[in-house]
């Protein structure tokens, strides 16, 4: 194996969202009308973000959505700024909706588009297994259909869920992740849509604003149950990757979690170490959108409260309104905490150990879609 | 300072920015209420190409629960994370925000403008 300074990898983009435009051809026939209705869509609370969610100049030179066209994804973002490898995570999660065979047939549409289209593009591509995770078993089928592809490099579902992700009912989802040695990683923007509980336990927050700034709460709620139910115990080399849910409040939660622990132990007997302990071994945030202290140093302090060099990656969010310029951020690190959050915890954690080749392989063709004629009818023709 | 000839005053339109480079640097020149300001093409927050954001309006500061919209025209959006800046001075429209943009000083001279540079 070559080694050195030269095949050292630069920088790994823990959350790069490219965007797989129609999916219809990559849907049974039966669903492809509900697809132009409603896409993956379930209904929102807030007005959406008011300057848009895509960057806006981050369309592809040819049009279409941002971050749709894998060339210009590289040129624009990869080779701009240095960055080796992109994982990509496509929309990042499914909205809690209430059919579940629909939104288990969007997540295998979702993977089988990633699978045709963008992992052959580049080498530098590494995907993300969308799961509906409100149907576990299902999302454990998926899991086992394609997690084995050897550029498919972890599982991602909605950060929002109808109950805390460490319940049993969601164990056959880390059974089957575990099996394929792949990390379980949350995304959020499903928060308070279609089924899923309002953003907060106060209530539904009024504006995107609101909405943006308290997603974290349920990172929190779900690094606690994940910890407190055992599942780290039960599946020891399981990681939860957090993805976009800030990175500031995780001293808190594991000072508050340790002090409960040392006081209630006795209700969790199977925990045999600090709470603190297994969120250090087994969660991983990603740093975008990366809080911006007017003190610069204190984001530092955070940084080794939390044990940076083990719980944190870096990612830009590309092509996302709120995305971060890794040359700008985390300047002030030392030499060997920049390498392990811009690189080596992320290579460790997906086997990326390695530069990959520049090459491109232009995308393939679209399949066609076949079959009968479909509807023309939007969603405000059905629902006036 | 150096002075460089950029355009004619018939080349600047409110409706958008036109980019001009100078000494390899990106600069956007606006018409802004019959005024032409010259900024760099990059946002001091994350180094985004600021120039390619919106001009617009926007809220202007008010009581609780009123909206009273206004300086449309005035504003530019950044197009990352949407930082608004004044056109007209450059500086970030958040309180407690010291971020601005670099400008530069323009001259006109009949239908010819003029930017000036440090080198």
């Amino acid at each position: 194996m070559a080694s050195g300074a030269e095949n050292q990898v630069s920088i790994i983009d823990a959350d790069v969202h490219n965007s797989f435009g129609d999916l219809a051809p990559y849907l049974p026939r039966v669903w492809r009308e509900r697809w132009r209705r409603v896409g993956g869509g379930v209904g929102g609370i807030h007005e959406g973000n008011p300057r848009g969610v895509a960057r806006r100049d981050a369309t592809p030179p040819g049009g279409g959505a941002a971050a749709s066209d894998p060339e210009f994804l590289i040129r624009d973002h990869m080779d701009r700024y240095g960055i080796d490898y992109a994982i990509l995570t496509g929309p990042g999660g499914l909205s809690l909706g209430p059919d579940p065979d629909y939104s288990n047939a969007l997540a295998r549409a979702h993977n089988d588009c990633m699978i045709e289209e963008w992992l052959p593009v580049s080498s530098r591509f590494k995907g993300s297994v969308l799961i509906n995770s409100d149907d576990p078993q299902s999302a454990a089928e998926e899991i086992r259909r394609v997690g084995g592809h050897p550029d498919m490099v972890q599982v991602v579902m909605a950060s929002a869920s109808r109950s805390p992700y460490g319940q049993r009912q969601y164990h056959p989802i880390y059974t089957a992740a575990e099996e394929l040695a792949l990390p379980v990683a949350i995304h959020p923007g499903t928060e308070g849509s279609g089924l899923a509980w309002p953003p907060t336990p106060v209530g539904y927050p009024t504006r995107y604003m609101e909405w943006h700034n308290i997603l974290p709460i349920g990172y929190m709620a779900q690094i606690n149950s994940l910890v407190c139910e055992g599942v780290f115990e039960k599946f020891p080399s399981l990681v939860f990757v957090g993805i976009e849910g800030g990175l500031a409040w995780l001293p808190h939660l594991m000072w508050r979690m340790d002090k409960n622990y040392k006081a209630l132990r006795d209700t969790t007997p199977w925990l045999k170490r600090l709470p603190s302990e297994y969120i250090v071994e087994h969660v991983k945030l990603t740093t975008q959108p990366i809080e911006e202290p007017s003190v610069p140093g204190h984001f530092a302090k955070i940084l080794e409260m939390m044990h940076a060099d083990r719980t944190v990656m870096f990612s830009s969010d590309y092509p996302h309104w709120d995305n971060d310029n890794p040359a700008l951020i985390l300047r002030n690190l030392d030499d060997d905490l920049r390498t392990r959050i811009f690189s080596s915890t992320a290579a460790e954690l997906y086997g990326l150990n390695t530069k990959p080749s520049a090459d491109i392989h232009p995308r393939r063709g679209r399949p066609s879609v076949t079959g009968s004629r479909e509807s023309g009818a939007t969603y405000q023709d059905l629902v006036e | 300072m150096t002075k460089h000839w950029i355009c004619r005053v018939s080349d600047i339109t409110a409706a958008e920015p036109l980019i001009v480079t100078v000494n390899s640097i990106q600069i956007g020149v606006y018409l802004v209420n019959d005024r032409i300001v010259a900024w760099r093409n990059v946002c001091p927050h994350m180094a985004a190409p600021v120039c390619r954001g919106t001009i617009s309006g926007t809220t202007l500061p008010s009581d609780v629960y009123t909206y009273e919209y206004g300086r449309d025209g005035e504003v530019l959006q950044c197009p990352w994370h949407g930082w608004e800046f004044d056109l007209l001075t450059g500086h970030h429209l958040a309180a407690g925000s010291r971020a601005r943009l670099r400008g530069y000083r323009i001259e006109v001279d009949g239908n010819d403008v003029f930017i000036h540079t440090v080198t």
